[in-house]
């Protein structure tokens, strides 16, 4: 299986020579690269091509979140954008993830949450912190209530699907609640996310609770 | 049609009217009470009026002070009865003012109690009070007066019977309504002279979104320096003990950690200075003292500041020149930033190089620039742009209308240069 490519992304060089010697310790890990600005990350990316971004939010020079945006809009797919966090209340989380990040986790994660962390947002499987996140979209989404007809035509079991997407439930444990194959769940998931033009399951939460489809 | 006009102007106001007479209108045997108790007590505030006036006089004799005092002092706590009284017979919403006893020290005590506004206007409260109690007097009076005169005086006879009832009827109606008319006036006078003034409430707005403010300061600081500090001394110390525990085939590092170890102790070191700054504001607020003092570090705190660096093992130097004694508040604190920021970012990128932290006053500017020889340890390169803390650095020097430089120097080390107007800055 081939390595999982990251590139860490933080203005504090202290930050990323320690995650890099935690990160690289995991044999399925390997770090491609490194910046300190936004600017840099963009560079670096489009270079070294890595799968998985570690993104701080507050840098000079470019911040997390308008490199994130810059990121989805050069390839919505690769790579994927993990903000990492020092405090769970930072204001900027929610745009972070408005702009495009899949997920984020705390610096202070004991460090098999955060490879953890970093595995899902490359599978996209579930959401990371399901619970955390879906309490900051809830909170934070300015929803519009217009209620479902926001959303482009979903079908009956593709509402129900994103419903517990959005309440941070993975594949394995939708299959479960609905009573459907693995698989199925997986080609519903993929559908409501083209319907909705979302890159990942992240995304689809923040649709859903921005058209009014879920109610704070 | 005209009537619709004139009652959508008129309603609005007869509704307020209304209002006003609702709310102004408690129960009758509480006016009652109110206007009974009135004249005694007019009384008795007339005799500390009488007492104000005779400590004046005894001013000439020197005991005079210490009499006005007492009488001030006697004046609020009965304003605080009145209060009181207001409350529990009217219904009228005055909140307990300010007290003077919560006030630290005698001198304050003192001056709270003769330059508070609230004194003065519990002393005009006593002598409104004096004036109702007169009038309230005075209509009783008026009012048995001509009942007696009607009853006893008037020639009674079946022609005048009903006339002289009458007339004793509205005599009666007519004191009650005065004397009614006197407590309501009361009750609308009360919470102007009795409440809480509106230069106090300004003032205590103006002082929590000032403390608003200082903790929204103080949250940022905590977040940028502490938080900040810790997290990277926890990532340090997680990959330093990763580097030192044996797996596989993976070789130890006991370099890394080594280094890591010393990161790990300039950082706590730091944190554990700005966290004494913090407790020592909190504990400023906690004692109710000003904490503004406290708040902001200054170019005097430089000293300290450099000698827990060279504790550290930074060979760092301080040169202030000019007057800088002058140097306002706010300039002070943000150049003690700039040296701490840049003197922690040589230890966190450099190691300890030889280091020199310089204050220059000329004229209407304040240059700060921490500069640093060649690095003695090339462990990590320092990005462009620098720190966290040097973008916050960079918006306040902005904000502040100054600029920041930040850059390798071209000895082979780096130098940070903040230049600061000090005119128009408060």
């Amino acid at each position: 299986m081939t390595p999982l490519r990251l590139l860490l992304v933080d203005d504090d060089v202290l930050v990323r020579s320690g995650l890099r010697v935690i990160l690289e310790s995991e044999p399925d890990l390997t770090v491609v690269g490194e910046a300190g600005t936004g600017r840099q990350a963009l560079e670096v990316a489009a270079r070294a091509d890595p799968d998985v971004v570690l993104m701080d939010v507050r840098m000079p020079d470019m911040d997390g979140i308008a490199a994130t945006a810059e990121l989805v809009a050069r390839d919505p797919q690769r790579p994927r954008v993990l903000v990492l966090t020092t405090f769970e209340d930072d204001d900027y989380l929610y745009r972070s993830l408005q702009a495009g990040a899949s997920g984020f986790a705390l610096k202070r994660a004991d460090p098999d949450e955060l490879v953890d962390a970093i595995r899902v947002v490359a599978r996209g499987s579930s959401l990371v912190l399901p619970d955390l996140t879906r309490r900051l979209i809830a909170a934070q989404a300015p929803s519009r209530a217009r209620g479902a007809a926001a959303l482009p035509e979903l079908t009956g079991r593709e509402a129900d699907v994103l419903r517990l997407v959005a309440g941070g439930l993975s594949n394995a444990e939708i299959a479960t609640e609905l009573f459907l194959s693995r698989e199925t769940v997986k080609t519903h998931v993929s559908s409501v996310l083209l319907k909705l033009r979302a890159r990942d399951r992240t995304q689809a939460v923040i649709a859903a609770y921005e058209s009014g489809f879920m109610i704070a | 049609m005209p009537s619709t006009t004139l009652g959508r102007g008129a309603a609005p106001i007869a509704a307020r009217a209304h209002e006003l007479l609702v709310a102004a209108r408690p129960g009758w045997p509480g006016r009652a009470l109110y206007a009974l108790a009135s004249s005694p007590l007019a009384l008795l505030y007339l005799a500390v009026y009488a007492g104000l006036l005779g400590s004046v006089v005894a001013v000439v004799y020197g005991i005079g002070v210490l009499l006005i005092l007492l009488v001030l002092a006697a004046t609020r706590g009965l304003a605080g009865m009145e209060r009181r009284l207001a409350r529990t017979l009217l219904g009228v919403d005055v909140p307990d003012g300010e007290r003077v006893r919560d006030q630290r020290g005698v001198v304050r005590k003192l001056r709270r109690l003769v330059f508070a506004a609230d004194t003065w206007r519990a002393l005009g409260w006593l002598g409104a009070r004096v004036l109702l109690g007169l009038a309230t007097f005075a209509s009783l009076i008026f009012g048995s007066a001509a009942f007696l005169a009607l009853g006893w005086e008037a020639e009674w006879n079946p022609l005048t019977a009903l006339p002289l009832l009458a007339l004793m009827g509205a005599v009666v109606v007519l004191t009650l309504a005065v004397l009614d008319l006197l407590v309501r006036l009361a009750a609308s006078v009360a919470p102007r002279l009795l409440g809480t003034a509106p230069e106090q409430r300004i003032a205590a707005l103006q002082q929590s979104s000032r403390r608003l403010a200082d903790r929204n300061r103080l949250a940022r600081d905590l977040h940028d320096t502490i938080g900040h500090a810790l997290t990277a001394s926890l990532l340090q110390a997680t990959a330093a003990r990763r580097t030192l525990t044996p797996a596989g085939e993976r070789p130890l590092q006991p370099d890394f950690a080594r280094q890591a170890l010393g990161h790990i102790e300039a950082n706590t070191r730091t944190a554990l200075a700005e966290l004494d700054r913090v407790l020592t504001v909190l504990r400023a607020e906690d004692g109710g003292r000003d904490p503004a003092p406290f708040a902001a570090p200054g170019l005097a705190d430089l000293d300290d500041l450099l000698a827990g660096l060279r504790d550290g093992g930074l060979p760092v130097a301080l040169v202030v020149d000019g007057d800088v004694d002058d140097v306002p508040p706010g300039v002070q604190e943000l150049a003690y930033r700039v040296v701490q920021e840049g003197t922690t970012n040589v230890l966190r990128h450099a190691g300890t190089p030889l280091t020199v932290a310089q204050v220059v006053r000329s004229g209407d500017t304040l240059d700060v620039r921490v500069c640093n020889e060649r690095a003695s340890q090339l462990d990590s390169r320092p990005g462009p742009g620098g720190g966290r803390g040097l973008a916050g650095l960079r918006e306040r020097a902005a904000a502040a209308g100054g600029t920041l430089s930040a850059e390798p120097s071209p000895s082979g080390g780096f130098d940070l240069t903040v230049t600061l107007p000090l005119s128009g800055a408060a």
